[in-house]
């Protein structure tokens, strides 16, 4: 028995700063590790002291042991704890650590080595008799290619060293099973450098199910129940959940004590956990269990097991880890009501779940009324904040939310309600299918299986909220931008907006979302009276009309104003510096909206675009769901146009597409150039016929406000042209 | 610490006789807000569709799209020209808004009326312009196209005309900046608009200049040459140096503006607002009603006050002495202000009293501002001997000297010598506002009538002839007409037609409009006067 005092968590992000968390309370101290762009990261500053490790790339930092190993022992940490993921499996990492004197938090070295190939694994849980299908386990290059009668087509084959789809095969014909050896031989030979496969029949339909267990140094080990994660997309969770509401009572005691049986016989110490996919039979009930592998180390959705069971998974690996004894036996667990968790990621789900990357602007989490993460009953673990950098050298995940509740329809409907309020921008997200997976028919009847995203692709495609919601949220983007605009001390501040003793036309603005619709919207504050001064307070009645305004046709008469009307009143506006609160009714129908904007649209914005008036975004967030809106600009300018040097960059941006070379000649209107800025892109066209001379970017540089984009050479403008030689 | 102390209104709001009020007071205001509505398009719908199949914007239009967000504008003298031979509007916007940050005064012609041509009232309405531009101190911006001066009618305009002019480069000589875009021509006097004018801005292929035409060039040295060539915004911009921005359409033109406006970094030189500027304490929505709609019927200036002023707060000057003349402290949207309004007519203690204070809030730098319900100056013989001359004339000695900037009200009558005493018109305040009840004239038409009727019976007497019955109801019926026609000649539509006033404003609006006009003022300096003519004690 060896006690804690100082704990060396050799990891990053959510995970390092929930471990600290559980640290803190306990009393043992705590030190970080960190790569160089993590410097000022949250989980740096969760921690008592931290260790700079340099690099950038998880290779160059987080994953050197012996450097983890001694920031340890200088910083006199006696034990490492490694989170998930970096070194948490890496039983050659586990022995040094113990060969350097600090406690392992962890299963011993031999565990983690015997688990983690998932051969010798799935062997041993049959010797234990965890229930699953059967295994068929190649010898090398001695594979005949045809399959036993105990193993039906289809088939899968994997790799044993093999995670996350990669050396995977699924096979449906005789014929095809050699190749398909070879094939996830030769792809886990190059990925994990162990070229060893085995089959196993393959189950069509089916839910992942995992059994979380917790054994000690003294040979006593719990189980924690199940969980249930179907929900999936290339092979990686986004949706858990303990219990799991879609086996049976029957399945669910073979589940748990079958991983009980397999811990037991390895005398597992630490938090692990066994993971299954259940089958679904044609009619509908649980069918073939299958063994998939043991993780070895906490795991990411560890917070709904603690949720259900009130245990605090950390203090208990803290406390095995250091060779005390379990405190609980297996009848002291006990289940309460149903928690989920989802996993918002940094990533787009229209665009096939493609990666994102970028800086996050604002993130905000969980309920607009109360703050982030407070006063909604969910629980935010992250390691990001505003002005956050997602990286590609890491792990994309931004945040978990876990509900907890006595059902888990109250579970699902509370983690929507609070996915719907949440804003995270600078980049793409899945906040939306998440909210939209939450409130979805099947997924509340609990009928998920893990091809559950392919077989409802339109919560794939959610993109926030529409209708009414998006009108309320629009307007409220235009009056928080209004009231911000009009600061007390402003020119003719006092009057009410857009006053006018003789009117045309009430003020017009078009503003865009990050989906890049246009909505244009004309507004006119009704004031007979004046609206006592710029009280906030005071209610305001202001007529909207979205929609674009009439103009004229080729006789120059104007059309009918056949525009969409609303009867808005503005009933609070609380302004806490960059943070606003409304709350504004919209055809009778009253919406309470936090708004926020990154910058002040003064001064820093006003450069970026040249005094063109817009460009700054307005985010808002409401029960109804979140949207941000950048205010298009009045003017376009024309500068480097007239002057003949060709367009220059309106916003700070990327550029997403090149569409001329130097030697084109252009025509007045064609695009050049796609630049992306403020989540929009942006043609940037030829003013006029001219000859491209240089094109001074390419696709993926990055362009800052004033850039000339493309040189171009207008004729007229060079005097030689024309001229005899 | 706030000045004064809150007033208490004792308008009953839900009387029979406030409801009855109200009522007639909005059919004043239905009347004047008709009037407003004619405006934009007063060239007649042909000429404005055909303005826009051009791709041009209105002229109001052009404002819209330069003022900042959110900001408010305030139109001067929109109805100019009313009830006379000249559109109402006069063809041309004069305003005040706020550009880049700045008050600045903007003023368009319409070129959907007779081609922005210039009548006799749109000289008259720039010349008040100019007036308030040099005045307050405020930035220019010109939004020109016009055809020149309307020929036809030139023995009204050519001569002093030309004062537009000289109003420009004396403003530049006295900082004063001014922009002129050039949307459309810029033909003969006209030309010198941009070219007195500080910055020039001439949008491609749409504005030009010339001092003749093509026809007239033709006609004069047989040279036949194209607009372009003549006067083109590129000729300009590249080769006569006219054009100081050369704009691609007229949003550019616009934009250059701003970027103008931007770069002038301008200060305004007044104190600026100093108090709280809390809302009153009842709804300036009631102003509508505090007023009478029939001028002869006496109203509370206090329940004006309590709707117009900060929080309320009034410290009133010499309350128990010449109660009749309301005057005292307190502030409008932060910017102190010295009040004076009528509870009645002018008597000497009023009169003495509102000099002082006008002296007082001189020698504090502090505006005024002037509630006119005034019918005059008491008469009689226990006036004159009492020295209502000698008293009003230091009246009229104060307002005439005083320096601080004057603002009228007009939410009632204004008749008589009363009118100068408050600094009428004639005595050149920064800002003439009319509610729609207003009346103005020498005197009610009634007295007016009757007076003339005295007149003509004492002629008839001195001649020794005796009134029959026939020469009573032609006496009766010439009173009767005479009054009609002062009744129609005193109404605010007819006073603002005559620019009497720089416009007549929904009461409600009062404090908006006032709080835009002494913060516009503040753009100069605020300094009370010194120096006073010679007071007859």
């Amino acid at each position: 028995m060896s006690e804690i005092t100082t704990l060396l968590i050799a990891n990053r992000g959510e995970i390092a700063v929930r471990i600290a968390r559980t640290a803190r309370r306990l009393g043992i101290g705590t030190v970080g590790v960190y790569s160089e762009p993590d410097v000022n990261a949250l989980h740096v500053d969760a921690v008592d002291v931290a260790v700079a490790l340099g690099g950038s790339t998880p290779a160059e930092s987080y994953l050197r042991g012996e450097a983890i190993i001694a920031a340890a022992l200088a910083n006199g940490a006696d034990a490492i704890h490694p989170g998930y993921g970096f070194l948490s499996e890496n039983a050659a990492f586990a022995r040094d650590v113990e060969a350097a004197g600090l406690v392992w938090v962890g299963p011993t070295p031999e565990q983690i080595e015997l688990l983690g190939d998932k051969v010798a694994a799935k062997r041993t849980a049959i010797e234990a008799g965890v229930p699953t299908a059967p295994m068929l386990e190649i010898e090398g290059a001695s594979f005949s290619g045809a399959l036993p009668d105990t193993m039906p087509l289809p088939v899968l084959v994997k790799a044993a060293a093999g995670g996350g789809g990669r050396g995977m095969r699924i096979v449906r014909s005789n014929d095809e099973v050699a190749a398909a050896v070879a094939a996830a031989s030769r792809e886990a030979e190059s990925a994990f450098g162990d070229g060893t496969v085995f089959i196993e029949p393959y189950l069509e339909r089916g839910r992942h199910v995992e059994v979380q267990v917790i054994g000690d140094a003294h040979g006593n080990v719990v189980h924690l129940g199940e969980r249930e994660c179907s929900i999936q997309r290339r092979n990686q969770k986004i949706v858990e959940e303990s219990p799991s509401a879609g086996i049976s009572d029957e399945t669910r005691n073979a589940l748990c004590s079958g991983a009980l049986a397999l811990a037991q016989r390895v005398g597992y110490r630490g938090a692990g956990t066994i993971e299954f996919l259940v089958g679904t039979a044609h009619d509908g009930t649980d069918g073939t269990i299958n063994f998939l592998e043991v993780n070895t180390r906490l795991q990411v959705e560890h917070p709904v097991t603690e949720a259900v069971t009130e245990l605090d998974l950390v203090e208990l690996q803290l406390l095995v880890a250091a060779g005390a004894p379990l405190p609980i036996t297996q009848s002291d667990v006990q289940f309460s009501g149903h928690a989920i968790e989802v996993r918002v990621v940094a990533e787009d789900p229209a665009a096939g779940w493609l990666p994102s990357t970028g800086t996050v602007e604002r993130f905000m989490i969980g309920d607009a009324e109360s703050g982030p993460g407070r006063g909604d009953g969910v629980r935010v673990d992250t390691g990001f904040r505003d002005g956050a950098v997602v990286s590609p050298d890491y792990d994309s995940l931004l945040a978990k939310v876990i509900s907890h509740a006595s059902t888990r329809r109250a579970a699902a409907l509370t983690l929507a309600r609070s996915m719907r309020s949440s804003q995270i921008t600078g980049l793409h997200t899945n906040l939306d299918s998440l909210a939209e997976i939450l409130v979805e028919p099947d997924y509340l009847a609990a009928a998920t299986p893990t091809a559950y995203l392919d077989e409802h692709p339109h919560v794939v495609a959610a993109h926030g909220p529409s209708g009414a919601d998006e009108v309320a949220l629009l307007v409220a983007a235009v009056l928080a931008d209004e009231a911000w605009a009009r600061p007390s001390g402003a020119a003719f501040g006092f009057a009410p907006t857009g006053w006018r003793n003789l009117r045309t036309t009430g003020q017009r603005q078009v503003w865009e979302s990050a989906r890049g619709i246009a909505r244009h919207i004309e507004f006119e504050v009704r004031n007979g009276a004046e609206q006592a001064g710029r009280e906030r307070r005071a209610i305001v009645d202001v007529d909207v009309a979205i929609g674009p305004w009439p103009l004229p046709g080729d006789d120059g008469a104007l059309p009918d104003d056949q525009r969409e009307r609303a009867a808005v009143r503005i009933l609070d506006r609380d302004i806490d510096g960059d943070t606003m609160r409304l709350a504004i009714e919209v055809d009778g129908r009253r919406v309470r909206v936090e708004a926020g904007r990154v910058a002040a649209p003064t001064d820093e914005v006003d450069v970026a675009i040249g005094g063109q008036l817009g460009g700054q975004t307005v985010h808002v967030r409401s029960a109804v769901g979140a949207m941000s809106w950048t205010l298009a600009p009045r003017f376009e300018s024309h500068d480097a146009g007239a002057d003949g040097g060709g367009p220059i960059c309106p916003l700070p941006g990327t550029v997403i597409a090149v569409h001329v070379a130097a030697g084109d000649r252009v025509a007045d209107g064609d695009v050049l150039m796609v630049v992306e800025a403020m989540k929009m892109e942006h043609k940037i066209t030829a003013s006029s016929d001219s000859l491209v001379t240089e094109v001074r970017f390419a696709v993926g540089d990055r362009v800052d406000s004033g850039d000339l984009l493309v040189a171009l050479d207008q004729p007229g403008q060079d005097g030689n042209e024309g001229g005899t030689a | 610490m706030t000045i004064g102390t809150a007033l208490r209104s004792r308008l009953d709001t839900r009387s029979d006789d406030y409801h009855a009020n109200v009522a007639a007071m909005e059919e004043l205001w239905a009347e004047v807000e008709s009037e407003l509505a004619k405006v934009p398009s007063i060239g007649g719908q042909r000429y404005v569709d055909r303005h826009r199949r051009r791709g041009k914007m209105l002229v109001r239009e052009r404002v819209e799209a330069l003022v900042d967000p959110h900001s408010p504008f305030l139109e001067l003298s929109p109805l100019a020209a009313w009830g006379t031979q000249d559109p109402i509007g006069a063809g041309m916007m004069c305003g005040i808004g706020v550009v880049e940050g700045v008050e600045v005064a903007i003023t368009g012609s319409d070129m959907t009326y007779r081609g922005g041509a210039a009548n006799p009232t749109t000289w008259a309405k720039g010349h008040r312009f100019y007036e308030i531009v040099r005045e307050n101190r405020l930035p220019l911006i010109v939004l020109n196209e016009s055809a020149g001066a309307d020929l036809p009618r030139q023995a009204d305009l050519f001569i002093r005309g030309g004062q537009s002019f000289r109003d420009l480069t004396q403003l530049s000589k006295l900082g004063v900046p001014s922009i002129t875009v050039a949307f459309g021509p810029n033909t003969a006097g006209g030309a010198y608009t941009p070219g007195m004018s500080d910055y020039t801005v001439f949008v491609r292929e749409r504005g030009t200049a010339y001092l003749g035409g093509p026809p007239l060039v033709k006609m004069a040295i047989d040279e036949i040459v194209d607009e372009e060539t003549l006067g083109g915004a590129e000729m300009h911009s590249a080769t006569s140096g006219l054009s100081d921005y050369l704009a691609e359409d007229e949003m550019d033109g616009l934009r250059h503006v701003r970027a103008i406006i931007r770069h002038l970094r301008w200060n305004k030189l007044g104190p600026g607002p100093s108090e709280p500027n809390d809302p009153p304490l009842y709804d300036p929505a009631e102003l509508i009603g505090c007023a009478q709609a029939d001028v002869r019927i006496p109203f509370e200036m206090r329940e004006v006050y309590a709707r117009l002023l900060d929080g309320s707060r009034f410290e009133e000057f010499k309350p128990r002495y010449g109660n009749k003349m309301v005057c005292g402290w307190g502030s409008i949207h932060g910017f102190p202000v010295g009040m004076l309004g009528n509870n009645g007519i002018l008597f000497s203690e009023e009169a003495t009293k509102a000099a002082q204070f006008i002296q007082l809030c001189n020698k504090r730098d502090i505006p005024l501002v002037f509630c006119h319900n005034i019918t005059g100056f008491m008469v009689g013989s226990k006036a004159e001997q009492g020295g209502i001359i000698r008293n009003g004339a230091k009246l009229i000695n104060a307002v005439s000297n005083s320096t601080v900037p004057h603002f009228n009200l007009m939410v009632g009558a204004s008749y008589g010598a009363g009118n100068y005493g408050m600094a009428g018109k004639a005595y050149n305040p920064r800002f003439i506002f009319s509610w729609p009840n207003h009346r103005i004239a020498v005197m009610g038409p009634k007295q007016l009538a009757g007076v003339m009727d005295i007149v003509a019976r004492n002629a008839a007497a001195g001649r020794g002839i005796e009134v029959d019955d026939e020469m009573e109801a032609q006496l009766q019926e010439q009173a009767a007409a005479l009054e009609g026609q002062i009744e129609t000649e005193s109404t605010a539509l007819f006073s603002t037609g005559r620019l009497w006033d720089d416009g007549i404003i929904h009461p409600a609006d009062s404090r908006t409009v006032l709080g835009m006009a002494i913060s516009a003022a503040h753009s100069n300096v605020v300094a009370g006067a010194t120096e006073y003519g010679v007071w007859r004690h």
